[in-house]
């Protein structure tokens, strides 16, 4: 009996967490993605498929970046998306962020990330439709950011 | 934090920098201390989520997050709320007035 009464609360401590927050935690909800070393594996980990469609996402960073600890990188999309995931193959890991959308998103989101070296940026749109659409940009780095 | 939000025609062009080294397993490990870094940082208007995003290591130092949304969340002289939470469980947040 105490077992079952300590099962139950805990699936409703598990339920009320996300509630709370109000929005998804990638990082507890998909660990394996922030670990994976190549960026299929990432996607898979994530998406549970590696089935992309490569259109309307663009990725945007210089062809050539002088400093690898802060490369600029924009993503924009009109796809209807409920998810958008940054990856790249520079780093150890290869996952960069993943953006939760809603109503009143819109997707143009504009960071600086480390890269290790010259490599290439994956931005994939879960679109509302359920499927992975992506968008790729290789550059150069001059100078690696993850020598710190 | 440094926030600049503005509306302009149906969206909202949002600019945050927040403060933070942001060191990844590599860096801390050859600097003899712990890895650090942002896990998730959110933006609200009015209760609304306006940005969310579950980050990594590989944002660089002093992390930069720009970003758009639809204005139909929020008019002039609202204030956007901007939260992160790191590794370590420090949190910070910031908020700015809408122009």
């Amino acid at each position: 009996m105490e077992r079952r009464e300590f099962l139950g609360l805990s699936v409703a401590a598990f339920v009320a967490l996300p509630a709370l927050l109000s929005a998804t935690d990638f990082r507890a909800a998909k660990p394996d993605a922030w670990t994976a070393k190549t960026v299929e594996d990432a996607i898979k980990a994530l998406y549970g498929s590696v089935e992309l469609i490569e259109k309307d996402v663009k990725v945007k960073a210089p062809k050539v970046a002088s400093n690898g600890g802060a490369v600029p990188v924009t993503v924009q999309s009109s796809i209807p998306g409920k998810t958008v995931s940054i990856f790249q193959d520079a780093n150890p890991e290869s996952a960069v962020i993943t953006f939760e959308l809603n109503e009143y998103s819109i997707i143009d989101f504009g960071l600086k990330i480390k890269m290790k070296q010259s490599g290439t940026i994956t931005a994939v749109v879960e679109g509302a439709d359920g499927k992975l659409y992506v968008g790729k940009q290789t550059l150069e780095v001059a100078l690696g950011g993850c020598e710190g | 934090m440094r926030i600049k939000a503005k509306i302009k025609g149906d969206v909202v062009q949002v600019k945050v920098m927040a403060k933070h080294d942001m060191l990844t397993y590599d860096q801390a490990k050859k600097k003899g201390t712990e890895a650090n870094f942002i896990t998730h940082i959110s933006a609200k208007v009015n209760d609304k989520v306006v940005y969310d995003a579950s980050t990594s290591q590989f944002l660089s130092k002093d992390p930069l997050f720009q970003f758009a949304f639809k204005a139909s969340a929020a008019k002039p002289g609202d204030k956007l709320e901007v939260t992160w939470v790191d590794l370590k469980g420090n949190t910070e947040t910031d908020s700015k007035e809408i122009k």
